[in-house]
């Protein structure tokens, strides 16, 4: 699969999905756990990146994940995605603030 | 408690049929979790049950037939909100309601909680015959030819796990009205139906290849009259030809309105007949005794007023003028004399479009049961319709609907906003539509003036799968992605009844706020140049898009 | 290869398969290979000598070869076998069967019990189909064979 992932300055990647059983929108940290927060994620460069979605599609099932992918994120001092829709999915409908992620 | 009116109702055959259904999903869920069946395999089984896998979490949509519901199902509903969502639910567009927080693991025992009231999730979702549409006011309206909702459940159930037609080149959405005053937008639906009486019985018009979507079209007639006994030989032909000849090579062009436009309203035509030709018309006829069978499962209302009803009406809008305004606004006329329709708006001023409470939920099962034979209709205008008040009830009813937050005076007004559910909680989105409705919502929250700018309809999709129907909006809004920022394309003219009609592009697309603003000029232009009695559609098509265009775009 | 008898046909099995395409150069074949892509009218010149209808989905989601099973039984009155191919479910045994497919190829893995099971699911449909159904209750509806 060719993405572009085409990284601005200060920009990283992190990996996210969904939990299979639930549905939870899950981030993947340096351990290959796959945790609620965003703040936990791994951050890599386009290259590193590249191998750990392999390797996290690889474990997909096994993990009780689907729908592996890259997301964009700037790299300060909190994971924060580069879209609108990453970050909805990060944090939460901005319609229901009730509902946000736990942080 | 008595048969429930206004839909069919279940016996033994269709109970067990149900738990045939949940027992095969509950075991496509295991293969799933055991890896039996992929990720890829398992989407479009799941789909047709219903399950999408949406941004936040699992989404569940529910079957209303349509669009008709009892007092008992709604309570169900607003227990499962209460259980396992988040306490409230999404009336949809089709007629339909979804739940945007499910889990995988629940699901089969929220199929098993909806068919203890003879509910489900079948084809809600997936490249199959969807669940069926119908006019909101069926059965009830003072403006209609024939009664949908037999005809509506005959292709129900004649849809139900066809055979033939569960894996279509893509989806396939059936509408069916029996009223002059199209409320169920027959010509932008794959197949639009309109029903009417002929010599013989009950005739059909059918249009064939309208929709919206990317390549918005209005269906065109394939046929102006089928007789009733050839009702499904014609619609089994028509899906027939666009099973076999749909693309299905790229998604954007599988719906059957591309192979429509591709070879031709009367070659299609001709295809059609030449199924016809060779189908054995014994083997697909509907017999008179399958309708009467059918029929016969509806209950009726007994519709019995007092005869002072109207008059005990005309005195309470005289006398609360609040009250009136709600009555102009939202209610329609009935068949029967000392009745009324009245239509329950989803959209407060500054409120989500079409989103429900478990408690609002529960209320409304409660009103029907006092008010309208414990009936209830969702609108694909996303409201709620109490089909069968009386007049000298009226009142009543309004006075418990203000309780619950539920008497907006704005259906078919400005404030009826119809809007999808957007980049909050659609994976496939690109701008949010929640946040712009309730911003318009605010803005033209104002009863009186909501009253004084009249008929006026505002809709609005995330993107260009055009889930708000924004091409049929008088004003339509699509979200566009601009280097991840969140624009809007303005569209004016777009109609979905009788007169169906696309709405043209304004101009460039604006970001959110300035979007509104360009909004609340262009309602200020309308106003002022309109003539004595002139809509905002007379006024678009006398002038032409200019005059708005520069109003919309003065400022920017 | 596995074959899976959905009704009371069974299977034979054919040492030649024909395509389509070169059907006319074997005058005397019995079973032929249709791609979803096929007209099934396309065999009204051969349907006296045949005795095998393969029909291939490229995948699961692809629904022609339904409606070209549907074709041969109604539309040219085939009486011989028809068998699917291809990628295809156990959750549509009841679908093939109902549009007249004899007969399934099973794909490596595929476990027969669970054909079995999902062919057996319904006991109650919602409309007619090629078979001969009795009816059941009122209505539209039949009981599956
Ligand atoms: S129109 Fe687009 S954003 Fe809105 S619900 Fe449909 S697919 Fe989602």
């Amino acid at each position: 699969m060719k993405r572009p992932t085409r990284l601005s300055a200060g920009e990283k990647l992190v990996l996210t999905a969904n939990r299979l059983l639930d549905g939870q929108i899950v981030w993947r940290d340096a351990f290959g756990q796959w945790l609620p927060q965003i703040r936990h994620a791994e951050t890599y460069d386009a290259e590193s990146a590249e191998l750990a979605l392999e390797n996290a599609k690889h474990n997909a099932q096994r993990d009780g994940v689907v729908g592996v992918y890259e997301v964009a994120v700037q790299d300060g001092s909190a994971i924060e995605p580069v879209s609108v829709r990453e970050r909805i999915r990060a944090h939460g409908p901005t319609v229901h603030p009730q509902f946000a992620t736990e942080a | 408690m008595n048969a429930p009116v206004g839909h069919y109702q279940y016996d033994q055959i269709d109970r067990n049929f149900l738990q045939s259904r949940i027992e095969e999903f509950e075991s496509q869920v295991q293969r799933r979790i055991d890896g039996t069946l992929t990720e890829d395999e398992f989407k479009p089984l799941r789909l047709m049950n219903g399950l999408y896998l949406q941004l936040h979490a699992y989404m569940l949509r529910i079957a209303i037939p349509y669009g008709i519901l009892d007092s008992r199902q709604m309570r169900k509903l607003s227990d499962i909100a209460h259980r396992y969502d988040r306490d409230y639910g999404h009336f949809t567009t089709r007629q339909n309601i979804q739940f945007n927080w499910i889990r995988l693991e629940d699901t089969p025992a929220i199929l098993r909680e909806l068919a203890d009231v003879d509910m489900h999730a079948i084809q809600t979702s997936g490249n199959c015959i969807r669940n069926v549409t119908s006019d909101e006011f069926a059965g009830a309206a003072a403006d209609e030819l024939v009664d949908p909702r037999v005809h509506a459940e005959i292709l129900r159930q004649w849809s139900t796990l066809h055979p033939e037609f569960t894996f279509l080149p893509r989806k396939f959405k059936i509408a069916i009205s029996g009223s002059p005053n199209d409320r169920v937008a027959a010509r932008f639906h794959d197949i639009g139906i309109l029903a009417r009486p002929g010599v013989d019985g009950t005739v059909f018009r059918i249009f064939v290849g309208g929709g919206m979507g990317r390549t918005p079209i209005i269906g065109q007639e394939i046929f102006d009259a089928v007789p009733e006994d050839r009702l499904l030989a014609t619609l089994e032909a028509i899906v027939r030809v666009y099973n076999a000849h749909g693309r299905r090579d790229n998604i954007y062009k599988a719906r059957i309105k591309i192979l429509v436009q591709a070879i031709g309203i009367e070659a299609y035509r001709e295809a059609v007949e030449a199924e016809l030709a060779l189908m054995n018309p014994d083997h697909y006829r509907l017999t008179p005794e399958t309708v009467a069978a059918i029929r016969a499962r509806f209950a009726v209302p007994e519709l019995v007023a007092p005869d002072n009803a109207s008059e005990v009406l005309a005195q309470q809008r005289i006398a609360d003028r609040e009250f009136d305004l709600w009555v102009r606004s939202n209610t329609h006329e009935h068949r029967a004399s000392g009745h009324i329709i009245a239509v329950v708006s989803m959209k407060p001023a500054g409120g989500i479009p079409g989103d429900a409470t478990s408690v609002q939920m529960k209320r409304l099962a409660d009103l029907a049961d006092v008010h309208s034979f414990g009936e209830l209709r969702i609108t694909h205008l996303q409201n709620v319709v109490l089909g069968h008040v009386r007049q000298d009830r009226l009142h009543d009813l309004w006075l418990s609907l203000r309780e619950v937050g539920l008497a907006s005076a704005n259906v078919g007004l400005i404030g009826d906003i119809v809007a999808c559910p957007g980049l909050d909680y659609c994976a496939l989105a690109n701008s949010r539509s929640i946040p712009i409705a309730q911003k318009l919502g605010a803005r033209f929250g104002n009863a009186d003036l909501q009253a004084e700018i009249g008929a006026l309809s505002i809709n609005i999709s995330g993107c260009i799968n055009a889930c708000g129907h924004h091409h049929a909006g008088n004003i339509g809004l699509l979200g566009v992605d601009k280097r991840g920022e969140e624009f809007f394309q303005i569209t004016l003219g777009g109609r979905a009844d009788q007169g169906a009609a696309i709405g043209s592009i304004l101009g460039p697309a604006l970001p959110e706020d300035d979007t509104v603003d360009a909004i609340a000029r262009i309602v200020d232009c309308y106003l002022g140049k309109r003539t004595a009695g002139e809509t905002f559609l007379d006024t678009l098509s006398r002038l032409g898009d200019v005059p708005f265009k520069d109003a919309a775009y003065e400022a920017v | 290869m596995k074959l899976f008898d959905l009704g009371a046909r069974a299977s034979n099995f054919h040492e030649q398969l024909v395509p389509l395409d070169e059907l006319q150069n074997f005058p005397d074949a019995r079973a032929v290979l249709l791609e979803a892509e096929h007209d099934p009218e396309r065999l009204k010149p051969f349907l006296a000598h045949l005795e095998l209808v393969v029909l291939r989905f490229p995948i699961f989601r692809d629904g022609r070869p339904f409606t070209q099973a549907r074709a041969l039984r109604e539309y040219l009155g085939f009486n011989g076998e028809i068998r699917a191919e291809g990628h295809i479910l156990p959750d549509q045994a009841a679908f093939l069967k109902r549009c007249g497919v004899d007969s399934v190829v099973l794909s490596e893995g595929s476990d027969p019990a669970l054909w079995e099971k999902q062919l057996h699911r319904f006991h109650e449909a919602y409309q007619r189909a090629v078979l001969p159904e009795a009816p059941l209750g009122v209505g539209l509806r039949v009981k599956p064979n």
